[in-house]
């Protein structure tokens, strides 16, 4: 397809016009139990055609121009007859122009998909009784018109996540998602670092509820501030479903807190420099010290909330990019010798609200859930549930890491860059 | 890109030992509101063509590119993949070739945006009226057209409409919030609109959350649990339904959903009170689940996975049931054309009995009746789990007494199935989003049971 053959096909029958054009080739190798189960290969594109005339909206989306003469039709048709959309202002109106974004892909791009994996298996499961994950390599173009902008930009990135179960099942999972060169060693090191992890497991038992103190990893931190953010989008303010709701200014986390959402970071898979309304991408604190700092904006909600746009359009609901929590300065070793009794959780899932105005969740912590007693680790849990509020769990930071990583699992956890973090009485619950 | 099926077929199939080549085309139309805006209203065609290769491992591949040149590379790529050492083991099928598509009595073809825009606008009148501030309501409907061959001589086209209605609300009086959903899924036409009786459930739904933020929780402690329809289908779904997917059963989706804690030579293990049924059934008619053939062309029937309180059976596809030398029992389905198949639920339910539910009430003296659910979750091996009551009240004596306030129950697959000692008569369903698989996949079904009574559970 061709993004300008579309924009002509459309523009003169709207007011404003913007059209995204994204080009993926994506690769996937998915195995479980030491053995490969499947390669996924993505070969496609989708342009997403947003369309603004009178004050009313329409989106259309397709992936073969050939749709393009069934779809077009229908949309003008449909958009002299909607209601007006009051959220709408306008795309973007200045003429802007973009960073360049700094590729350092070149190894990354010669890895083979197969042959990583299986080496990784090969080295993994003489010490473990089964692993399993997923490589990604992923590559993406893509491009935007409007009457004001265009742009074409490029993402490349390789993930890939680990679980390795040790004699008595008990599980660990890593994960790395990266950009860049600089960390082909760091990506060429995780059986090593896998088979550090579950050499931690001992003394497999039941969890115990209460309230403890808890180091998160960077892969399950991540996927907290995950849950948040996307909270921060003007939108879900608009909604009411958001915990950021009435909170600008607001202090909700420790003064050592900082969330950002960060496109400018190219290192990682979902930077950008251009949103879908043709904005210039920027760093966004969204908590800032522990403060809520900013909401996420597009070129119309920026009007509503007379601020600039921060570059997150989503067209219809801003979102963020990837986030970045500001590291602390403890070392991690430090904070595990330093816990008198508390947990050091790996990784989560299954986050659930039954408050969103308040960040009341539940979620169930795997793959690595350690007391630690006099810093040590003396027992791996199993059966737990974190009950509590994401407000009080950020007011209750007591440390961060310097060391950061870079994670992206499932749907769980988006590309985040994130410290360890100690949360001080976290509560623990159980099934009884 | 329909056209190239046969001749990606024709080619795919000199390059494996078993081929399929599918397309797929799915139209669909949504309408976004956010607090009585309208906030999107859009059309999608998202289309393509699938190949599915099984050498040595499976491969898979999806490409929209209308380029022969660009399918035959696709293609090529995915035989030199599929020659990877891995695990190729599909069931033996007998080819179908057959051809099936879900009527509409209202088509979706003649459901104009404004019928669209005007149905939503009604719907958040009311809601508004009802002092809702918080509300997003989106409706959506799909037309799935498929073409799916294969190698062995499947050939299978069908035509299924859908129709799905959500509703996020939230109620804020005084400083206390509460949030809920209404989620309604149908195959077929618009005539689902006379069938789900909206206006009823939204002003149902705003009553329950208007009484809960103004009610208390109930002091911890053990009460017997009258659950509703709506409990019996998520517990159905996340504790039943789930653990007996075979190909988590085997491990496939370890590094991400997760396993189970049923083992594959399991069946006949108790895992509940011995007046437990629980059913997988993708044959319901206008159920937001339903097929006639699974992805990989096998039939569609009812399956009991739970009976008798014993594990029974397990929900399979050709790449699972092939590694346990069994036959299929057609579950496998994608969510877009663009995915692989996976072993997937349709419409996972409590089989009901005998009691109307006042028989289910009278003989509790302390409990509660939970009817509607908000925040729950369920661990990895889909043992552990939570369900927060969002409609609940209090019994004594027999007799439903006051709203209480999210109610929590935290118990063990095991423990929750054991603690049934009564079943209702009645049957309802609601609709939701499965989500499973990397990337993840989302698929429309439908959960659901008769009210049910448990004993002696722990409750905060």
């Amino acid at each position: 397809m061709e993004i300008e053959t579309i924009y002509k096909r459309v523009e003169r029958n709207v007011d404003q016009a913007a059209v995204k054009l994204i080009r993926s080739k994506i690769t996937q190798i998915r195995f479980s139990n030491n053995s490969i189960d499947i390669s996924n290969e993505w070969n496609e594109e989708l342009a997403s055609v947003f369309l603004a005339k009178n004050g009313r909206t329409f989106i259309f989306e397709l992936k073969n121009e050939k749709d393009l003469e069934k779809i077009v039709p229908v949309s003008i048709s449909a958009i002299d007859k909607l209601e007006k959309n009051d959220d709408f202002v306008s795309l973007n109106d200045k003429k802007n122009t973009y960073r360049k974004k700094r590729m350092r892909d070149e190894k990354l791009r010669e890895i083979g998909g197969h042959e990583f994996v299986n080496s990784f298996i090969d080295e993994v499961k003489p010490f473990v009784k089964r692993v399993g994950g997923v490589f990604y390599k992923k590559e993406i173009e893509d491009s935007i018109l409007t009457p004001f902008n265009s742009g074409t930009q490029k993402q490349f990135g390789v993930e890939f996540v680990s679980r390795a179960f040790d004699e008595n099942d008990y599980p660990v999972q890593l994960s790395i998602a990266t950009s860049t060169d600089e960390e082909l060693p760091e990506l060429l090191k995780q059986g090593e670092e896998v088979l550090d992890l579950a050499k931690k497991i001992r003394n497999v038992k039941e969890g115990v509820e209460g309230k403890y103190n808890v180091i998160f990893s960077p892969l399950c931190f991540a996927s907290l501030v995950s849950y948040t953010i996307p909270m921060a989008s003007a939108f879900q303010i608009d909604s009411g479903m958001s915990m950021f709701t009435n909170r600008m200014g607001e202090r909700i986390g420790k003064s050592s807190f900082t969330v950002y959402d960060d496109p400018s970071d190219d290192s990682m898979f979902n930077s950008g420099a251009f949103d879908d309304e043709g904005s210039p991408t920027k760093k966004t604190p969204v908590i800032e010290k522990g403060v809520v700092k900013n909401f996420l904006h597009n070129f119309s909600t920026a009007k509503k909330y007379e601020v600039e746009t921060t570059g997150n359009a989503g067209i219809v609901s801003p979102s963020p990019w990837q986030l970045s929590v500001e590291p602390g300065n403890e070392e991690v070793e430090d904070m595990i010798s330093s816990m008198r009794k508390g947990l050091f959780i790996n990784n989560t899932w299954y986050t659930r609200f039954q408050d969103y105005r308040e960040g009341v969740l539940s979620t169930i912590p795997r793959d690595g859930i350690f007391l630690i007693e006099n810093g040590e680790i003396k027992e791996s849990w199993g059966g737990i549930r974190i009950s509590d509020s994401l407000l009080n769990m950020y007011k209750n930071i007591e440390g961060l890491s310097r060391e950061t990583k870079k994670v992206k699992w499932w749907d769980e956890t988006m590309h985040t860059k994130s410290p360890f973090v100690e949360v001080g009485d976290v509560n623990i619950s159980r099934s009884k | 890109m329909e056209e190239f099926v046969e001749r990606a077929l024709d080619y795919a199939s000199k390059k494996a030992t078993y081929a399929e080549a599918r397309y797929c085309s799915s139209q669909r139309n949504v309408v976004l509101m956010k607090n009585g805006t309208i906030s999107a209203t859009g059309y999608s065609v998202d289309s393509g063509l699938a190949i599915r290769l099984l050498n040595r491992s499976i491969a898979f591949s999806s490409v929209n590119v209308p380029d022969w040149g660009v399918i035959r590379e696709e293609i090529d790529k995915a035989a030199k993949a599929s020659e990877m050492i891995g695990r190729n083991k599909f069931s033996s099928e007998v080819p179908v070739k057959d051809s099936w598509k879900v009527d509409q009595k209202k088509k979706i073809e003649d459901f104009s945006f404004e019928d669209r825009v005007q149905k939503m606008r009604e719907l958040d009148d009311l809601l508004a009226g009802e002092k809702i501030s918080m509300r997003i309501l989106s409706l959506n409907d799909n037309i799935e057209e498929e073409y799916n061959t294969s190698s062995e001589g499947m050939s299978l086209r069908s035509r299924l409409p859908k129709i799905s209605f959500f509703a996020m609300i939230g109620f804020m009086e005084n400083g206390s919030f509460e949030q809920g959903t209404v989620e309604v899924g149908y195959s077929g036409g618009y005539e689902a609109l006379d069938v789900w009786k909206l206006e009823q459930r939204l002003k149902h739904e705003s009553d329950v959350l208007k009484n809960a933020a103004r009610a208390k929780k109930l002091s911890d402690g053990k009460y017997d649990l009258v659950a509703g329809p709506e409990i019996s289908g998520i517990v159905a779904h996340e504790s039943c339904g789930h653990p007996t997917e075979l190909d988590r059963i085997l491990g496939r989706e370890m590094a991400q959903a997760g396993e189970s804690f049923i083992k594959k030579n399991n069946r006949g293990m108790r895992v509940g009170s011995d007046i437990v049924n629980l059913v997988d059934d993708p044959t319901l008619d206008h159920s937001f689940g339903f097929y006639r053939y699974d992805r990989d062309g096998v039939r569609a029937k009812k399956r009991y996975l739970y009976k008798n309180g014993l594990i029974n059976d397990f929900l399979s596809n050709r790449e699972s049931a092939g590694r346990m030398e069994e036959k299929s029992n057609g579950a496998s389905r994608s969510s877009e054309w663009d995915k692989e198949p996976l072993v997937r639920m349709s419409t996972t339910y409590i089989e009901p009995k005998d009691h109307n539910f006042e028989e289910l009430i009278e003989s509790v003296k302390e409990g509660i009746y939970m009817k509607s659910f908000t925040e729950w979750n369920i661990d990895d091996i889909r043992f552990n789990e939570k369900y927060v009551g969002r409609e609940a009240y209090h019994i004594q004596n027999g007799v439903i007494k006051e709203t209480i306030r999210r109610p929590v129950i935290e118990t063990t697959t095991i423990n929750f199935y054991s603690s049934i000692d009564a079943i209702g008569k009645d049957l309802e369903f609601s609709a939701g989003t499965c989500g499973k698989g990397d990337p993840m996949q989302g698929v429309d079904v439908w959960m659901g049971g008769p009210h049910i009574r448990l004993r002696d559970l722990n409750v905060r």
